[in-house]
Order: C-alpha cells, then structure tokens, then sequence
C-alpha cells in the first residue's frame, strides 16, 4: 500500500493505532501514519470521515482515545495517564485488545511496549483499590519517554479553518506574543522576524492593525506567517481555505504553495483538488474512520482502488 | 431648612464627616470590587478547567457551593453575620473599611464569577485551541488572550456590578462604619431636619453612580477592537 517515492528520511510524526471516540460515536477506527521530513502530505475525504479529528491528534488539540503519536523520539502520548489506565479499569475488552496492540510493536519501541503490556497484565490483575498504584506504575513507565507538549506544539505549526487570530492583540504582536511569551527570541528579534514574514506577504503596514479590520485572506496568510515565526518543523493545516470567500482562495494557496517548495514538511486536511495534484508528495483518503487509501497524485487520481475513493473523485472532479 | 442644614454642614464642620464617608464608600467599593474581581475570576476559571482529577472535582464543589451560599443570602445578612460573628470568632480585628472591603469583595465575588464565566465561555474556544496550538499552557492562554477578550465582553454588565456595589454600601451603617448614608443620616438626626440631607444624599448616589457609568463607556471605546466601532 505505501508507494513512497519520498526517499527515507527523518520521520517528524508517527501516529499508530490511533483510535478516538465522541461519546458513543467513533471518529477514528485505528489509523496509522508516518510523515517524513519534507514531505506534503495531503488528507482528502468525505465530510465527518475523521480527517480532521486525525490532524488534530497529530498535536494532541483533540486527545486521542488510545494509540500512539510520536513527535521524532518522543511519545506525546498519554498525556494524562489517568485518562489511559481509567479506560482499561473501565473495559476488559479494551485491556486485551490494547495488550495485543501494545505487543505487536515495530522494533524501535519494542521494548516499552513489552514493558507496558506486561505492566498491564501484571496490574489488571489487582483489585480496583489497587488502581491508584497501578496509575503510578504507568505514570512512571511513560514519564521517560514522553514530552512536555506544550514544548511539542511549539515546534508543530496549526493553521485553522476559522483562522483563530488573537482578536485582543494587534497583527504584530500575534506573530510575536509567542516567541515572546515562549523566550524562544528576544522583543528585537521576535519583532525582525516578524516585519520580514509580513514583508513576505506583503501586509508590513497591517503591522498595528486589529485582526477584525482585516480580510479572510488576509487573516489566514496572518495565521500562516503566525505559525512560521515559532520556526515549526512541521505545519498542519485544517482546511485552511474552506472558510475564505473563493476570491481568496488563491493567495493562500499561493501561499502554501511556497512553503512547500522550500520544504517545510506539511499536512493538509483539504478540499483542493488542485492544490492536492499540484503540491501533495502523497494523498491520503480517509473514509469512515480509516486511511482507505494512499498513493502518489498521480496513481491517486488517475486509478484509484477503493470504491469509495472511485465515488469521491468522480463527484469532485467535475 | 437650608439655614439649618448649612450652618451644620458647614460651620459646624459636617462636611468633614461627609467627605470621611463618601472616601470611605469609595475605597470599599473599588476595593470590594477589585476582590470580588480576583476572587470572581479565579472561581470562573476554577469551575471551567477541563482537568478531571479528585483534587481539582473537589474545589470545583467548593466554589460551587461558596457562589451558592453568597448569592442565596442578602448582603444584610452577610454583613451581620461575618461582622458580628464569623470574624470576631476567628480572633480577626480588622479596619472597618478594611472588612467592609472583604465581605462585599466576598460578596460581589459570587456574582463577578458568574458574569465571568459567561465572559469566558463567550470566547471563541478556536482562541483557546490556537494559543494551545502555538505551546501556550492552559493557564497563560487564559491570561493573555482568552481572559482579555472575556473581559472586554463582560465590561458593561461588570460596570453595573461596581453600580449596585455602590449603592449596596449604603447597608454598612449597620455595623456603624462611617460610610456617605451614616454621614447624611447622622446631619440629619443632630438638626431633626430630613429633607435636605437625604436630598444631597441621593443626589451625591446619582452623580457617582453617573460619573461611572460614564467610565464605563469610555472604557467599552478603549477596548473596542472590533472594525466596526
């Protein structure tokens, strides 16, 4: 299934066996997925298919029910063992089944994996009041491996639908308020950086100007530039045009069209077809939960496999 | 009348107790407010964060209960009640101004965190998800943007909090401190003449609680980011 022409590089996320529930409702039935430096990888897929939940999981803004997300080295999940070790009290099921998942690991984690599965099995053995040193053990067991997220998140860029720009703070100062706030730069440096990224697109004399004053594309290319002055090693984009007038489509999608060819690494969860052949290095089709197909552009859109996926297109590309 | 009136307010000094009292209503509201504020917004944040944990479940009772206590209890009772008994048992002597300041700061903190909550609900949770998303912590996206913004929405209602404060000061003469009511009122029972000092007081009521609600306006201005203002 994985056709990558993408030589093997670094990988910057690694998702595997991701699973998340609303309630009763399960938006993500086990989804795996590796992103590797430099690579623009594009989501498509019907609405409610769980796309963007996914690429919300990638920095942990929606947590997952279970399964894993790897930022480089580092696990990001859990966050809350709690959360975790409450779910397996809650649903034998679950345990073996997340023993069993645990256990058929890749080689790289093998060992915490056997560790955690076994920590599982000796624990679920106790009684309920024992829980407490159970969620310790887990704690513990995890604390090693896992990474503060916020220190994550900062080196993983979001783009928004809605743009989400800070409505109190001028255009400058949400380029600079995390940097700042973050002592990643200086005021000067934060405010250098800033002017050059707005000089880029153009919006230097938006500089003091409140977010409502501006245009829907002016106030995504704002929360794209937004994200680049935290210096991301990784940019996740969550239809970032999908709420712009079709006017402004296009400068944003130029935009992201520059980012790629310099080589940022990229997901984007889309409806763009153009923009998928043009840019992806790899479409990915979610349905119903699941990565139901993955290919190159140009096999994607030309013989597709999935029914589904045949189903799509054929209503998209028109 | 006015003869009466003006040889005990001004020949006889009156007006010193006047101004006493109108500093002291001043300092216990904005005091009162300033701790209704803090409290108010510390409870608003304390009943939204979303972490599930014992410790965390358990102060989210006691703030429950603590909003529920002051707001099902009138500020008389309250004022009764701390003053004469919850205080002088816990050995606490304090300024008077001092401890009018804590009980209505106490008070009006129930009701500030209400309007607080409203306050930060009514933000966008995308400014919450993207302060996240650039590796803000929970708190300091509250502080630097959500709490901001929740703020400038709130402005107006949390103008007629520091209103009807004002006026509710006017229950301290009960526990006998010194506020603009107690000075008219004692003018007034030291001549047996009422209409004119109780005129003057409703009129000094009137012009403070105008002069805010003029702040007021000019503040919503200040803090208007909006395009279309």
């Amino acid at each position: 299934m994985q056709e990558n022409k993408i030589t093997a590089d670094s990988t910057v996320i690694t998702i595997k066996d991701l699973y998340k529930s609303f309630g009763r409702l399960e938006v993500l039935k086990g989804v795996n997925l590796e992103i590797k430096k430099g690579e623009k990888v594009v989501v498509i897929g019907p609405s409610g298919s769980g796309k963007s939940t996914m690429l919300r999981c990638l920095n942990l803004l929606e947590e997952p029910t279970c399964g894993e997300v790897w930022f480089h080295e580092n696990l990001l999940t859990p966050v809350d063992p709690y959360l975790h070790s409450d779910l397996i009290e809650r649903s034998n099921t679950f345990q073996k089944m997340l023993c069993e998942r645990l256990a058929q690991g890749e080689e790289e984690h093998e060992a915490l994996r056997d560790q955690i599965a076994f920590e599982i099995k000796e624990k679920s053995l106790l009684k309920k009041h024992e829980g407490k040193a159970f969620k310790k053990a887990i704690k513990e067991l995890y604390s090693t491996y896992t990474l503060n997220i916020n220190k994550a998140r900062a080196k993983i860029g979001m783009v928004f639908q809605h743009f989400n720009l800070f409505n109190n703070l001028t255009v400058l100062q949400n380029l600079t308020v995390a940097p700042i706030q973050l002592k990643l730069k200086t005021k000067e440096q934060a405010n250098e950086k800033a002017f050059a990224l707005l000089k880029r697109i153009g919006l230097e004399d938006k500089a003091n100007a409140y977010p409502s004053t501006l245009s829907g594309g002016q106030k995504q290319r704002i929360a794209i530039i937004r994200a680049l002055a935290m210096e991301p090693e990784v940019m996740l984009f969550d239809e970032p045009t999908s709420a712009l007038d079709p006017e402004m489509v296009g400068e944003v999608l130029e935009l992201m069209k520059d980012l790629a060819d310099e080589g940022m690494t990229m997901v984007v969860v889309t409806h763009e077809m153009g923009f998928a052949k043009e840019v992806a290095s790899r479409i990915i089709f979610m349905n119903d939960g699941l990565i139901q197909e993955e290919n190159d552009p140009e096999n994607f859109f030309e013989n597709p496999k999935n029914e589904r996926l045949k189903e799509f297109l054929s209503k998209v590309l028109k | 009348m006015w003869n009466t009136f003006i040889e005990k307010f001004i020949i006889e000094e009156g007006y010193k107790l006047t101004l006493t009292g109108l500093s002291n209503t001043a300092l216990i509201a904005v005091f009162g407010l300033l701790i209704g504020f803090l409290l108010g917004t510390v409870i608003a944040i304390v009943k939204l964060v979303p972490v599930k944990n014992i410790f965390v479940t358990v102060l989210k009772k006691i703030c429950d209960g603590y909003v529920a206590v002051f707001r099902g209890t009138p500020i008389v009772v309250q004022l009764l009640l701390l003053h004469f008994a919850v205080f002088p048992a816990l050995g606490l002597l304090l300024e008077d101004v001092v401890e009018a300041s804590i009980i209505f700061g106490l008070n009006s903190a129930a009701y500030i965190s209400e309007i607080m909550r409203g306050g930060i609900n009514s933000v966008d949770k995308g400014q919450m998800e993207a302060g996240r998303s650039l590796g803000f912590g929970y708190t300091r996206t509250m502080i630097k943007i959500v709490i901001p913004q929740a703020f400038k929405n709130i402005l107006p209602t949390l103008g007629n909090e520091f209103i009807s404060l004002i006026k509710e000061t006017s229950v301290l003469s009960l526990i006998a401190v010194t506020d603009l009511t107690k000075s008219f009122k004692a003018i007034a029972e030291s001549t047996y003449e009422y209409f004119i000092p109780y005129i003057m007081l409703a009129i000094c009521y009137f012009v403070i609680v105008y002069l805010i609600s003029l702040l007021v306006k000019f503040m919503e201005r200040r803090f208007n980011t909006d395009a279309r203002k």
